[in-house]
């Protein structure tokens, strides 16, 4: 049923636009077939864990995608951060420096290793950070630079390399947000001392649960595959303080069938981004591009609200939500305002872009018919800006 | 057939080895292929791959049953449930926790990402489990603030014991169940006592998700501290919790557990018959000690565990290995080296080194010999003659064993 005026909405009493939720989570399903094929070795070779043949062949595969000496798995990209942070940073200091417009747990993962935050502000065209933004807060209590990759846009990594250099601070990435991306050609994955990326079901590689770490610096992958077992480096031999943070063989497998159909799936995203694209043209809202001339995952849809939006970001998230439109907030609350004592400082960009910004479905739930009907309905709110605002003043929501 | 005479029949000394292909520990049960094949297939139609799925959901009701518990929370793995129950438990970082140094490496380095030291307890010699007794001094060492027991082997630890020393300073205990899924004491299941229990799901024990933990509690605070722990999918309610963490269980891993569970009764009578076989194909020979399930409860059998007494069998217990391996029999020691002789413990708390007489001692002694699904019966008698022969011969192989 199209949507014509504010009772339409499901907010407001209408029908839901959608039957189920569409997310803004990647859920790629691989062929069955393939799953199954991999799945198998777990019965010929009575291996479901501690390096199986599966997490082998996942690992070599990965490096070769990214371009690097090696790759790490882990159960999870937490842990492969975790781990990844305790390893890298520098002895007898204690702050990581990293933006704080960024993944909701990266404040605790760094306290988990022991270490605080210290938070950098964002670049507005990006919503990356790069060396201007970190170099300031570079003092003697530094021990390590952590580069996230904005989600669509990329950090401006090879200034961040340059700094890492001079300073003698090593950088670490998260880019699971830039996976299977390029800066210049040169494959992501192979940036700073190591990058980290997460194979959680809602990413670009769905491993049900997982993540792994990409590097050239061959020691120092092979210190991370001893602490993610226990910390031994032969039988009955333990040379670090270890934990357990092994991919399994089943993870493995899954990963490595949604590895086989990347093209796809970038085809699928591609033709989800053009019809938003489209769709959204003339409406006051800045959409975040892909470069044309890189590889790119184009999964996913970031939006701004310019100014003449006029309606705010959260009303237009509770209209979106209602109707089966899982949109999200871009990184909110920022980690400086996070927790029971929100940090006293100001990062004006990150304050601004993650009041304005979010994240709309797309994915293997969302077809090329939805991200249309997902558009249409942003024309239609535009369109009845006027009454949402007058609806929203009444109270007639808790918006 | 098993054709012993002289020594030059053994590995060791220049012959074939007994097994064509590596005879390993560890449970490694795996389910049938078409059952894997049909959850797996639902799970894909599903498309619902993580984040407390129906799947999960499931396995944990069931589990609930098994341990007699309220609440049954899954974690990715065993390791980390530890260290998320010690959050959960808001114990301080910087705290000390009891707890015993032989016993997997993963127990004690729980504690360590969790901000928490450990003070080593030492073990009774008879069950390899610490007591209230040797848990007791160590009460007064400044910063405890919890006990971490572990039933060893399967075989439950000194609970009355220990929550009776919890109580009176006002702290918790918690136990490492990782070894006793499926286990009872004093006719109740494991997973109601202490403030909660822990177990592994790692492919090397009974119950399998091929990597995955669970954690068992009547505590409903901390059972929804957990969850938010855990993540946000799956909690009931929003509660301060000192940190988030992350703590996934897959669904892909919900449905190898499940299968596994169905395959419980089945597994637990197949190790217990392969217990039986072991022992009885041993019966007699001097110097080996089994660490038997407690007598009168429920059991998984898991493990086949013995030790070596040097002065009565002829060899120690690294040389038998060493033998063993030889022969693609891989057993292994346990533990080795004992916790408080590991890195980072030994430079952190040196202090003991030397403080723990019987772990020393048990870990030189103690041995795991081949259980689980890929084991014969025809193994087992054959590695019972080979120990028996080897320990018949001992003499004359004393010295060309690398220990």
């Amino acid at each position: 049923m199209k949507k014509q005026t504010v009772a339409d909405f499901a907010l407001f009493g209408g029908q839901k636009l959608f039957s189920e939720p569409k997310p803004t989570s990647g859920l790629y399903r691989p062929s069955e077939e393939r799953f199954f094929a991999y799945a198998q070795s777990v019965f010929t070779t009575r291996r479901l864990t501690n390096s199986g043949p599966l997490v082998c062949q996942l690992e070599k595969r990965l490096a070769e995608l990214h371009d690097t000496e090696t790759c790490v798995t882990f159960c999870s990209g937490f842990l492969a951060l975790l781990l990844s942070i305790h390893t890298l940073a520098l002895a007898g200091r204690t702050e990581v420096i990293m933006p704080s417009a960024t993944y909701r747990r990266m404040a605790a993962i760094v306290t988990w290793a022991g270490l605080e935050p210290r938070y950098a502000d964002i670049d507005p065209q990006t919503m990356g950070v790069n060396a201007s933004l970190f170099q300031p807060h570079i003092s003697s209590k530094t021990a390590l630079l952590l580069g996230v990759h904005p989600i669509v846009a990329m950090s401006a990594v090879e200034e961040l390399e340059a700094l890492s250099s001079e300073s003698g601070i090593p950088l670490l990435l998260d880019s699971v947000e830039a996976a299977y991306g390029t800066i210049n050609g040169k494959n992501i994955g192979s940036f700073g001392v190591a990058e980290v990326f997460s194979m959680h079901a809602s990413k670009f590689i769905n491993g049900f649960e997982g993540g792994y770490v990409t590097t050239n610096d061959v020691p120092f992958g092979e210190k991370l595959k001893i602490i993610r077992a226990f910390g031994f480096q032969a039988k009955d031999t333990i040379t670090d303080l270890g934990y357990n943070a092994k991919l399994n063989e089943i993870h493995a497998a899954m990963a490595l069938a949604c590895l086989d159909e990347i093209d796809k799936q970038i085809q699928h995203n591609k033709r989800i981004f053009r019809r938003y694209e489209d769709g959204l043209a003339g409406l006051p809202l800045h959409l975040f591009r892909y470069a044309d001339d890189e590889e790119r995952t184009w999964k996913n849809i970031v939006i701004r609200l310019d100014e003449g939006w006029e309606l705010t970001r959260d009303a237009l998230l509770a209209i979106l939500q209602a109707e089966n439109i899982l949109a999200r907030p871009y990184y909110t609350p920022p980690l400086h305002k996070t927790g029971e004592n929100p940090l006293p400082i100001i990062l004006p960009v990150t304050d601004s872009i993650t009041a304005s910004t979010c994240i709309l479905p797309s994915g293997t739930h969302v077809s090329e018919d939805d991200a249309d009907a997902i558009a249409e309905t942003l024309h239609t709110i535009y369109n009845n800006r006027q009454s949402f605002k007058e609806k929203f003043r009444e109270g007639q929501c808790s918006c | 057939m098993l054709m012993l005479t002289t020594i030059s029949d053994l590995a060791v000394c220049g012959h074939k080895p007994l097994f064509d292909t590596v005879l390993p520990v560890g449970q490694i049960n795996l389910p049938s292929e078409a059952r894997f094949h049909d959850v797996f297939h639902d799970l894909f139609e599903r498309r619902y791959y993580t984040n407390h799925g129906v799947v999960t959901q499931e396995l944990e009701e069931k589990l609930c049953r098994l341990f007699g518990t309220r609440h049954a929370l899954t974690m990715t793995n065993a390791t980390l449930a530890l260290s998320l129950v010690c959050k959960g438990l808001n114990l301080p970082v910087g705290g000390k926790v009891i707890v015993s140094a032989f016993t997997f490496a993963a127990t004690v380095q729980a504690l360590t990402w969790a901000g928490l030291d450990p003070v080593f307890c030492d073990i009774d010699p008879l069950t390899h489990n610490m007591t209230a007794q040797m848990g007791a001094p160590l009460l007064d060492t400044p910063g405890v603030c919890a006990i971490l027991g572990v039933h060893l082997w399967g075989n439950a630890c000194d609970i009355e014991g220990l929550e009776a020393l919890a109580r009176e300073r006002g702290i918790p205990v918690f136990f490492d169940a990782a070894h006793a899924v499926g286990c009872s004491h004093k006719g109740r299941p494991i997973g109601g006592f202490g403030t909660c229990e822990v177990f592994s799901f790692h492919a090397t024990k009974i119950l399998s998700a091929t990597e995955g933990g669970c954690v068992a509690t009547n505590d409903d605070a901390l059972a929804e501290r957990l969850r938010n722990l855990r993540s946000s999918y799956g909690r009931r309610a929003t509660v301060p919790i000192p940190i988030a963490g992350y703590g996934r269980f897959s669904e892909a891993q919900a449905a190898f557990a499940l299968l596994s569970l169905e395959d419980f009764p089945q597994n637990c009578r197949n190790n217990q018959r392969r217990l039986r076989l072991y022992t009885e194909g041993l019966q007699g020979v001097p110097g080996i000690r089994f660490l038997l399930p407690s007598e009168g409860e429920s059991h998984n059998y898991q493990y086949i565990v013995f030790e070596v007494e040097e002065k009565d069998f002829g060899l120690c217990r690294n040389e038998l290995v060493q033998a063993l391996a030889a022969e693609n029999i891989l057993a292994r020691r346990y533990f080795v080296p004992g916790m408080h002789r590991c890195v980072p413990y030994i430079t952190q708390c040196p202090q003991y080194v030397n403080a723990l007489p019987v772990t020393d001692v048990v870990c030189e002694k103690v041995m795991q010999v081949p259980s689980g699904q890929c084991v014969t019966d025809e193994n087992i008698a054959a590695v019972c003659a080979l120990i028996r022969f080897i320990q018949a011969h001992a003499g004359e192989l004393k010295g060309m064993l690398p220990q």
